[in-house]
């Protein structure tokens, strides 16, 4: 296969976003910028578009994987740059697309009338753009390189309305986390250079695969762990992502649904046969991602502010992931993160509609309640994601979870114990959620007058619920388009088996009613205490507030303070180094010598100062020593 | 055409300019674009004269085996290029600045300085073009500079001649030991043989080094720098990070390698011991800065280690990486203190409070900064991670340690680069902000900008051309 026969669609996927980018940058915003956003709606209907046709094709058998141009080369160094549409990327460029583009159609709504409304649309069609770019990446340079574009876009976008020092600070956390991840993944990256000569995927699942053993593999896979950890919020670095929704809301919705937080698994996914092929590796993400899970949805369920609740949902959710990936089920955890997409896009643009009609950046539940009779629409399309998101039958979240639920509980042990207390704390946290918002106003609560929001506004969330609602139909798709999508790439790749490490294994499971029934179960006892403690008790969530608990809570159980003592140790350190080390003491000394010359020359000048006696003894001096040496 | 011609030419440009007064900017403007299209020709006759071909120019002989030898192969051309280039660049810069013919003069005595020592092939004429450079730098600081300029002129003029002095015995060390040996006076670098020297040779390597080592400048000979950078007029800042700080690494490549082969190596660690330390000392020291100028100064520092690491480790993808960082570097460096130059022209002031909130009355120059800030920190499809990249894999195989430290450097220039962005672009103005005396950049300094960030942005998406280019003067110096 040849440049040439790349199809359309794929150079479409490019082409599209980055004219629509150059042209609102150089036109539209001189011109007309409040029409920046046109072109880029336009965009985002072409990238859907050819997204599904490649997941057509996909489907059909028709994957691909070529290199384009060399990017560099130095001797035996050389990084082809190209493209490569299999199974697992064009599933998730799909969602990507999709709910990307229904926020996209959100945020022209939303952000209408913003001062930075067309600088808001070029940065996030940026960070589409970069967010396509990774999942058709074929090597760790690109992908890396995509990698970057995503932080700095959401790091623009989180510190958008940069007059509020919470974004500037915000911004700034979730880049700089971001980079400590990143050093992971560019050390992986450098070391897979090192070790294997060559940064090609397929190239590197056949080396990986071939039996042959790499001393630096163990090193690369923790790299490439730690790397996902900062990307995907995992424990010890998830903490830059609840604050990160600083920004619009439009932008929470595409981070945690579609661009930036998913990649960090998609890196997993992308790497899992490098991964898998050290023993222990698979554990280790098991563990991070059930700890995280477990540790985000008791956190969610004690904050009071909307899109923080939903903040460690994602957390929460992401961690499913890793842990299912960690169990090696792949397919789980690309389906998961598939449906999660959707229900978490659903939600967060409620929760942008909420905020929108209180005409705030942001609510808390203090501000809301009892909105189910003013706001219907953004209700059921809450109530829906909800449903999915708690994992209850027939929703997609039932489906996906159920996946991760099933081989926690086959694993037996702690990660099956998680997988169940996870169910229970995410039904907890979201119906508690729900209640405290739509149903009944407390009276510690503001019960606002409020308009249920513009069309605009509405459709696209109601869309995204629909999708969340519906997404179990995906799953035998999603399985056969995976296992096509990886058997249709051509020159010798190694069987499905190999590459994503599933010996025999169906690629997800099949139901089993006995997990099945446990999960429901367990989202049920969750949505009972959220009952229990909101409506039966509707003043509880303010009561048990203050004192130590909270603090706590607040404090995410101590690890936010460890990490801004690290980060005040890293900051005082460089003032030391930078004022006392470098300036006083290096300088001082340098500038000293200028002092040390003066000071010998003035020494030196008062020995001769024109006095004849001084002269006389300087004579009688070098006489003497003249004699001796004569007499000698 | 002679190479003679491209040192020639912005040395008449210089007296030119000395000789024009009141017009000697047009004359500096002409002669910095003959200069460049001069440069762009003999680098595109080079490049398609054939790959390894170094141009050759020999002249007369004097005494003592002095001889006018010249050569350029695609590494010394290219540091022409950028010279030349930065050198338009700072003349456009300067347009409207009120200052006399001599500001223009030096300049391009520097530019013709510059390029002699890029171009010299006899040890004798590199050094003299070496000490040249200092002159016109000299004026540029002290008569033309800010503030405390004085001091910081004199410091800079003696610490890099300092350096130079260890530089000068070792060449004569080198030169009396070949005559010894072989019985013939010569400068020449490619007849010179170290060997000669015996026992010596390790004290006359280290005597290269080290003034090599204080024009880098490697940490701990680099504190003349922040002065000389802080106190330097804009487009003397340009040019002192662009192209004076590259004739040390140039050094390393052109002279002290091919001279000491194996003792170049036996050095790597301490010699890239020090370049990983200086990426992180020169990171951190940028992050305890409060003044502008200072943090890119100590950024400079940061970025020349990585550019050493590469080169020192001497592999393919190292020496390519480390040698592109040294353009790359002239171009973003170069960029942010044109930008910090045009900040304190129009309001006297560079401390990071001084600003705020330039993001929505400046938003070109917000922009263009946001731009250099991120191709300096490294961000992919910009230039200066191609180079990171390829030199930091270099260093990782000939000495893992180094290419972790110099990971840590990349992982910190963010924590100063972007919150001095915000300090200034982000950030409300604080009550004595001089924000207001802030206009939004005219067309002339938006045009420089965007040539200076095309070029970012080229090298990054597609730096194939540039390698290629390099390849063949790098080869040699392969282990």
């Amino acid at each position: 296969m040849t440049a040439a026969q790349v199809p359309l669609a794929a150079w479409l996927l490019f082409a599209a976003p980055a004219s629509a980018i150059l042209f609102g940058f150089f036109v539209m915003r001189r011109v007309k910028p409040e029409w920046t956003h046109l072109p880029i709606l336009l965009s985002c209907a072409v990238v859907t578009g050819a997204s599904f046709w490649l997941a057509a094709d996909v489907y059909a058998g028709h994957s691909f994987d070529l290199n384009l141009f060399r990017w560099a080369e130095a001797g035996a160094f050389g990084v082809d740059f190209g493209l490569r549409v299999d199974g697992p990327g064009a599933a998730v460029l799909a969602m990507v697309s999709l709910v990307g583009s229904l926020i996209h159609l959100y945020a022209a709504g939303y952000m209408k009338g913003d001062a930075g409304f067309s600088r808001f649309f070029l940065v996030f069609h940026l960070f589409l753009l970069a967010m396509i770019g990774l999942l058709t990446a074929n090597n760790f340079v690109q992908l890396y390189l995509f990698w970057e574009l995503v932080g700095v876009a959401s790091y623009l976008l989180v510190g958008f309305w940069f007059h509020k020092e919470s974004a500037r600070k915000a911004a700034l956390k979730a880049f700089l986390t971001n980079r400590v991840g990143d050093f992971g993944l560019l050390f992986a990256v450098l070391l897979i250079v090192l070790q294997f000569k060559v940064t090609h995927f397929h190239l590197l699942y056949l080396k990986a695969g071939s039996g042959a053993s790499f001393e630096l593999l163990p090193l690369i896979g923790v790299c490439l762990i730690w790397a996902a950890c900062a990307k995907s919020a995992q424990l010890p670095l998830y903490f830059w992502l609840p604050d990160a929704m600083e920004g619009p809301t439009p932008t929470s919705a595409l981070m945690h649904a579609a661009t930036m937080v998913t990649a960090g698994v998609f890196l997993l996914v992308r790497s899992w046969p490098l991964i898998a092929a050290v023993e222990g590796l698979p554990h280790l993400v098991a563990w991070i991602g059930a700890a995280t899970a477990l540790f985000a949805a008791v956190v969610a369920g004690s904050k009071k502010d909307l899109k923080r609740i939903l903040a460690y949902s994602t957390v929460s959710h992401l961690g499913l992931m890793m842990l299912a990936l960690g169990l090696g089920r792949v397919g789980a955890a690309l389906f998961h993160l598939i449906v999660h997409g959707f229900f978490k896009a659903a939600l967060f643009l409620c929760a942008g509609n909420i905020a929108h009609a209180l005409h705030q950046p942001t609510a808390s539940v203090d501000d809301v309640g009892g909105l189910r009779a003013s706001m219907r629409l953004t209700f059921a399309a809450f109530l829906l994601a909800a449903l999915s998101l708690a994992g209850v039958f027939p929703f997609g979240g039932f489906f996906s979870k159920d996946a991760i639920l099933d081989a926690a509980w086959h694993h037996g042990g702690a990660l099956a114990a998680a997988g169940m207390l996870v169910a229970a704390g995410s039904a907890f946290y979201i119906f508690r959620m729900l209640f405290l918002v739509f149903l009944g106003a407390r009276p510690e609560q503001r019960a606002p007058r409020v308009h249920e929001a513009e069309p605009v506004l509405a459709v696209p969330v109601l869309f995204l619920a629909l999708g969340a609602a519906l997404a179990g139909l995906l799953k035998a798709p999603i399985e056969r388009f995976v296992v096509v999508g990886m058997r249709g790439l051509p020159s010798g790749l190694p069987e499905l088996s190999v590459v994503l490490n599933l010996p025999g294994e169906p690629f997800l499971p099949r139901l089993d009613w006995l997990v099945a029934g446990l999960g429901l179960l367990m989202a049920a006892l969750g949505a009972l205490a959220a009952w229990r403690l909101t409506m039966s008790d509707p003043g509880f969530d303010w009561r048990w507030r203050g004192g130590f608990v909270e603090a706590a809570f607040e404090s995410d159980f101590g690890w936010k303070t460890v990490v801004d003592l690290c980060a005040s140790a890293v900051s005082r350190t460089a003032v030391y180094v930078g004022n006392s080390l470098d300036r006083r003491r290096l300088d001082g000394l340098v500038e000293g010598t200028a002092g040390c010359a003066r000071a010998a020359g003035a020494a030196i000048a008062r020995s001769a100062q024109g006095r004849v006696n001084d002269y006389l003894w300087w004579m009688a001096v070098g006489a003497a020593l003249l004699l001796a040496r004569a007499l000698r | 055409m002679p190479l003679t011609t491209l040192w020639v030419l912005p040395l008449v440009g210089a007296a030119s300019c000395a000789l024009s007064g009141s017009r000697a900017k047009y004359a500096a403007l002409a002669f910095s674009a003959a200069f460049l299209g001069a440069a762009g020709m003999a680098g595109w006759l080079q490049h398609a004269s054939g790959a390894s071909s170094a141009v050759a120019e020999l002249g007369p002989s004097w005494a003592y085996g002095i001889s006018y030898r010249l050569s350029a192969d695609s590494l010394s051309m290219a540091l022409i290029a950028l010279t030349a280039f930065l050198n338009l660049v700072c003349v456009a810069a300067s347009w409207e600045l009120d200052v006399p013919a001599g500001y223009w003069a030096c300049f391009l005595a520097l530019a013709s300085a510059l390029t002699g020592v890029f171009l010299a092939r006899d040890l004798f004429l590199f050094y003299v073009f070496w000490e040249a450079t200092l002159i016109p730098m000299f004026f540029i600081i002290g008569l033309w500079g800010s503030g405390n300029r004085l001091h910081a002129a004199l410091k800079f003029f003696l610490f890099t001649f300092a350096g130079s002095v260890f530089m000068l015995l070792a060449l004569l060390a080198l030169v009396c030991a070949h005559h010894r040996a072989v019985g013939v006076w010569t400068w020449d670098l490619a007849a010179l043989d170290a060997g000669a020297l015996g026992g010596a040779a390790p004290l006359a390597f280290w005597g290269l080094v080290l003034g090599f080592a204080v024009k880098i400048p490697m940490v701990p000979l680099h504190t003349w720098l922040p002065d000389a950078h802080t106190e330097a007029p804009a487009a003397g800042s340009v040019m002192l990070a662009g192209v004076m700080l590259k004739m040390g690494v140039y050094g390393l490549l052109r002279v002290a390698f091919p001279l000491f082969p194996v003792l170049s190596w036996e050095a790597l660690p301490i010699l890239g011991g020090l370049a990983a330390f200086s990426t992180i000392y020169g990171a951190l020291c940028a992050m305890a800065q409060t003044d502008l100028k200072r943090m890119i100064a100590y950024s400079s520092i940061a970025h020349l280690g990585f550019c050493l690491l590469g080169v020192l480790s001497r592999t393919s993808q190292g020496l390519a990486g480390g040698a592109l960082q040294l353009v790359n570097h002239g171009l973003t460096t170069g960029a942010l203190f044109l930008m910090v130059g045009f900040l304190y022209e129009r309001s006297h002031k560079r401390g990071l409070s001084d600003f705020g909130d330039l993001a929505s009355r400046a938003p070109h120059l917000a922009f263009f900064f946001g731009f250099s800030t991120l191709a300096s920190i490294g961000l992919p499809g910009l230039n200066g991670f191609v180079g990171e990249f390829m030199a930091l894999s270099g260093a990782l195989s000939a000495l893992p340690v180094l290419a972790f430290a110099g990971l840590l450097g990349v992982t910190l220039a963010a924590a100063y680069a972007l919150p001095a962005f915000q300090a200034v672009f982000w950030a409300p103005a604080g009550p004595g902000s001089v924000s207001g005396k802030i206009t939004d950049l005219v067309a002339r300094e938006r045009a420089v900008l965007w040539a200076l960030c095309a070029l970012m942005l080229w090298i990054g998406a597609a730096p194939m051309p540039w390698l290629a280019w390099f390849e063949p003067s790098l080869r040699g110096l392969v282990r």
